[in-house]
């Protein structure tokens, strides 16, 4: 057998067991409470349920990432987020492009049933996720998540439909308006 | 040919095995997945 006939059969073994492994771990994080790095997770399940008033949002700016639950379906993902005016902004860009559609199933399952329970340093959060399809007035806020994550998010890529904009509101306020 | 299906059965049981029961390689192979990723889309 020549070497590189041999070094390709042992690239594909590589590979079965690469293959193997992520999508192994990747169903293993399903199941757990919430996700892990990339991976989504479960159901957020630890952590006290906060039963107080509205808090002010501000201190998601020192957070890089919280955990974001639907409850339906009942998976987690870990999500950047950004906060104006004491409201929590979470987002999903790159929704016009192949990736965005083939990836990115959350942002539409939050559009059609937004109710979410966040988890930010241990605690969860009922929330319902209310889309904000016009970026007018939101420029406070693109330039916050672009000063804490690099990115390019303008108003103008929340009209366009590039980068979907979620406020996570109350679930009871939203319920009485 | 049956031979090599077997081998390839066994490679998948034993790596999925590893995952799940091994305690932090899931984390590991989560982390080196992440590095690929960063590193494909940079």
């Amino acid at each position: 057998m020549g070497i590189a006939k041999r070094a390709g059969v042992i690239g594909l073994w590589v590979l079965l067991v690469l293959v193997t492994a992520v999508g192994t771990a990747a169903i293993k994080q399903r199941f757990a409470d919430g996700p892990n790095r990339v991976f989504s997770g479960g159901a957020l399940v630890s952590g006290k349920l906060y039963n107080g008033s509205e808090p002010d949002w501000q201190f998601v700016n020192d957070i890089s990432t919280i955990e974001l639950q639907l409850l339906e379906p009942d998976h987690s993902r870990r999500i950047w987020t950004a906060s104006v005016d004491g409201k929590i902004y979470v987002w999903s860009g790159y929704m016009n492009s192949l990736v965005g559609k083939l990836w990115k199933s959350w942002p539409a399952q939050a559009e059609h049933d937004g109710r979410a329970v966040i988890r930010v340093d241990g605690v969860r959060y009922e929330r319902q996720l209310v889309r904000i399809k016009r970026g007018a007035g939101l420029d406070e806020l693109t330039a916050l998540i672009n000063e804490k994550y690099s990115s390019q998010a303008t108003p103008a890529t929340i009209d366009s439909g590039d980068l979907w904009m979620f406020e996570a509101a109350p679930r009871v306020a939203v319920g009485s308006r | 040919m049956n031979g090599l299906f077997a081998r390839i059965g066994l490679v998948v049981a034993v790596t999925a095995l590893s995952v799940l029961l091994i305690p932090g390689v899931d984390d590991g192979v989560e982390l080196l997945f992440q590095l690929v990723v960063l590193v494909a889309s940079s």
